[in-house]
């Protein structure tokens, strides 16, 4: 049986994901984000990290079908890859809490939730965390304009 | 604009040497430096020459140039906001017009230009390329990427 980490995000206050535990790069409490205008509802805002800009995408306004408000915004940077060999690519999602870590087995895999029902086009996969299921993320399709 | 298209496009404005930057509603624009061909007061805009959609026009070079005035997140706006002092005539050899703007002024260093992340690049952005101004935000763009927006809200407003 294979296990592996994960981390499990707080989307907004009920929606939780997952990532592999090599993909989040940094967290950052109350960042700065800077608006970028004539830019899609669930990601119009950049983040300066290591001199670079990074789009920080709200997956819960995107899931919702409608802005979100966030009192106390706080940001992952995540690695991606476009293609296996290609330089790590990074991209910001905002959070609403501190990620957790958790161990995923085989035997743990199991339904995309049904609602909201978008979320077979952000996930690859699924777990079962306790009664509830965790979908794991498609990083590299969210980050390179496959929601546009 | 496919990604080949875009990368090609931010492979010459990385080529541009000088930037000026526009500031519409407090937000920075920046356009290359050789695209604009004058800097006019908003005193010389004759209102009473009427262009679909303009604010007016700006007689230059023996030739009538439509000004146009946008908010700073590029929608059309009828009338120029409070604080807006300077008209811009901007060219690139095919597209001629003016834009009020807040103000205008020239980059004295060569911005590093970043890549707008794929995932915001709606398609029909003008946006070509992101700058970090101290703790700021600037847009880079061009005319006929103005000039293209500009086509598209006239005919979205007549259609």
């Amino acid at each position: 049986m294979a296990e592996s980490a994960a981390w499990v995000l707080a989307l907004d206050h009920q929606l939780r994901a997952a990532v592999g535990e090599r993909e989040m790069a940094h967290l950052i409490e109350a960042p700065t984000l800077l608006e970028v205008p004539r830019s899609p509802f669930y990601c119009w805002q950049v983040l300066v990290w290591n001199e670079t800009v990074l789009p920080a995408m709200d997956l819960a306004a995107w899931l919702r079908g409608q802005p979100m408000q966030r009192q106390q915004p706080l940001a992952g940077v995540f690695a991606y890859q476009t293609r296996p060999g290609a330089d790590p690519e990074y991209g910001a999602l905002l959070l609403s809490g501190i990620p957790t870590r958790t161990r995923v087995d085989d035997d743990q895999v199991c339904a995309l939730p049904k609602q909201p029902s978008s979320w077979q086009t952000l996930a690859i996969s699924c777990f079962r965390q306790g009664d509830q299921p965790i979908p794991i993320l498609d990083l590299p399709y969210i980050f390179s304009g496959g929601l546009l | 604009m496919s990604g080949r298209t875009q990368t090609t496009a931010l492979a010459d404005l990385r080529a541009t040497r000088a930037f000026a930057v526009l500031t519409l509603d407090g937000r920075k624009w920046l356009l290359p430096q050789a695209e604009i061909q004058a800097l006019e007061s908003l005193l010389d805009i004759d209102r009473e020459v009427r262009i679909p959609h303009s604010v007016g026009a700006v007689a230059f070079a023996g030739e009538w140039w439509p000004v146009y005035c946008l908010s700073g997140e590029l929608q059309l706006l009828q009338r120029p906001p409070d604080g807006r002092r300077a008209c811009p005539l901007l060219d690139n050899g095919a597209d001629r017009f003016g834009l009020v703007c807040d103000q205008v002024e020239t980059l004295t260093v060569a911005p590093r230009l970043l890549a707008p992340p794929a995932c915001m690049a709606l398609p029909d952005s003008p946006i070509q390329a992101l700058v970090l101004l101290n703790d700021e935000l600037g847009c880079v763009t061009t005319t006929e990427h103005l000039a293209a927006l500009l086509a598209a809200v006239v005919e979205n407003v007549d259609g």
